[in-house]
C-alpha cells in the first residue's frame, strides 16, 4: 500500500524534475491569480479597469505562456515512465473534454441541457487530467 | 520484455533508489522496469548496460 501512495505521489524523481515541476506551478498560481483578478475586475467595474485591468490582462497572458513553455520543458526533460503517465493523463483529459463537449452541444442542440461555458471545460480537463495520472501512477507501480 | 536488472542489481550491492541516481531516473521508474511493466527507452537500455557492462541483448530480452 505504501508502495502504490509513493507512486501516486511520484515520490524519488530527479531533482532536476522536481525543479521544472515548481516552476510549473509557480507560472500555474500566477495564471490562476491574474484570472481571478481580471473576472473580479470586471465584475466590480462594468467597463473595465482601465490601465490596471490592461495590466492585469497582460500579467494573465505572460502567465499563460510562461505555463505552457515551462510545461514544455518539464515534460521533454521528465523522467520517461513519468513522462508517459504524463502524456498519457493529457490525452485521456482531452479525449474526454472533447466527448462531455459535444455530448453537451447535442444536448444544447435539442434544447435538454444548457451548452457547458469554458469554466466547466477547465474542471473537466483538470479532473480527468489528475484521474489519469492517478490512474497511470498505480498501474505502473 | 523480461530483464535481468533485478539480479544484475543485487549482484553490485546496489539499492533501487543507488540505480536510480546512477541512470537519472526515479525509483519508481527502476520498480516498473524491474516488474516487467514498464520497458525503457532504447538509451536507458544502453545506459543500464554501459553501468553493468553487459550487452544490452542479456539485459533485456523480447518477452516472446
Amino acid at each position: 500500500m505504501g508502495a502504490k501512495i509513493d507512486a501516486v505521489m511520484a515520490k524519488g524523481l530527479p531533482e532536476r524534475d522536481k525543479r521544472n515541476a515548481n516552476r510549473v506551478n509557480l507560472w500555474a498560481f500566477g495564471w490562476m491569480f491574474s484570472l481571478m483578478g481580471n473576472m473580479i475586475l470586471t465584475k466590480i467595474f462594468d467597463q473595465g479597469a482601465g490601465v490596471f485591468w490592461v495590466l492585469i490582462f497582460a500579467a494573465h497572458i505572460i502567465c499563460g505562456v510562461m505555463l505552457v513553455l515551462s510545461y514544455r520543458r518539464f515534460l521533454s526533460q521528465l523522467d520517461e515512465m513519468e513522462r508517459k503517465v504524463q502524456l498519457e493523463a493529457l490525452a485521456l483529459a482531452v479525449g474526454f473534454s472533447i466527448l462531455v463537449f459535444s455530448a453537451g452541444s447535442v444536448l444544447d442542440s435539442v434544447g435538454v441541457l444548457g451548452k457547458p461555458d469554458a469554466a466547466v471545460m477547465v474542471v473537466v480537463m483538470s479532473l480527468t487530467y489528475m484521474g489519469g495520472l492517478i490512474i497511470g501512477r498505480i498501474r505502473l507501480a | 520484455m523480461r530483464n535481468r536488472l533485478k539480479v544484475l542489481r543485487a549482484e553490485h550491492n546496489l539499492t533501487q533508489a543507488d540505480l536510480a541516481a546512477k541512470l537519472d531516473v526515479s525509483r519508481q521508474t527502476i520498480i516498473a522496469i524491474e516488474k516487467g511493466k514498464f520497458d525503457p527507452s532504447l538509451s536507458l537500455a544502453f545506459k543500464v548496460s554501459r553501468l553493468f557492462e553487459h550487452p544490452i541483448e542479456t539485459i533485456f530480452q523480447d518477452a516472446n
